[in-house]
């Protein structure tokens, strides 16, 4: 399973919105430039949510009771990038942009 | 309803916390808020989940679980201010118990500072965070690590 999105600025202003932070790496272009990023950046937890909601279709009823839930963010995502988020059938989660992997992960059931 | 900026505090609006100050070991104090749909569709929109079909348990409208996530960083945040430049490394989440998306459900949340290390000369912090309805019924267990700047 996979999801695709491009990257905005507005994406990024929407989570943002819900996510309730003021940290101007994912705002402020000049100063992510500065910085030496390709642009401002993503929200690790954004992408982070792409991924849960594949899992919610790939688990179903289950996802809510014994979900696991792991991501690490090693790339970052910035407006412009063609990202891609897979689920592979092992679990295995991978974020993709053209430059390159942006997280790993998993997302599995418990075992009870 | 609570809005994530309503219990964490932001960076830049009160001085950050260095370093230095933060205590392995430290307990995180208790932070009580509650989800709405309201909350839980704003949330569903900013992931493009919002047309997704599959949040349902027995015929029952829940939650993204990890609604949860735009939280998280409050229960370490209302303790250890933030600083800019903080950077997420990874986080585990394990949802126990759903939330309902046609009630407004009372959460409490708890944590706890980990772990504090250096490694490869960067400074890293990692806390857990406990997740349980206002009757005690858990929810979802967190682990977050982030890397910190000088």
């Amino acid at each position: 399973m996979e999801k695709k999105i491009k990257m905005t600025q507005a994406i990024i202003d929407q989570y943002g919105a819900i996510n309730g932070d003021n940290d101007t790496i994912h705002y402020d272009a000049d100063l992510a430039s500065r910085r030496g990023f390709r642009g401002t950046l993503a929200h690790g937890l954004n992408i982070m949510g792409y991924a849960a909601g594949l899992a919610a279709r790939r688990y179903g009823a289950d996802w809510y009771t014994k979900g696991e839930l792991y991501t690490k963010w090693i790339a970052p995502v910035c407006p412009g990038d063609n990202l891609t988020v897979s689920l592979r059938d092992d679990g295995e989660i991978e974020g993709k942009v053209d430059q390159g992997i942006t997280m790993v992960g998993h997302a599995r059931l418990a075992e009870q | 309803m609570t809005r994530p900026s309503e219990v964490k505090p932001r960076e830049g609006d009160q001085p950050g916390t260095p370093y230095s100050a933060f205590q392995e070991g430290a307990i995180l104090p208790e932070m009580r808020f509650s989800i709405t749909p309201e909350i839980n569709d704003e949330y569903l929109a900013a992931i493009d989940e919002q047309d997704a079909e599959c949040y349902v348990l027995d015929g029952r409208k829940v939650c993204a679980p990890n609604v949860l996530s735009v939280y998280l960083l409050a229960v370490l945040y209302r303790r250890y201010p933030p600083i800019q430049g903080i950077v997420v490394y990874d986080q585990l989440w394990r949802w126990h118990n759903p939330i309902f998306a046609d009630e407004t459900t009372e959460i409490v949340a708890k944590g706890k500072v980990t772990e504090k290390f250096e490694r490869r000369g960067r400074k890293w912090l990692r806390f857990a965070a406990e997740f349980e309805r206002a009757d005690g019924k858990p929810i979802a267990s967190a682990q977050h690590t982030l890397n910190l700047p000088e």
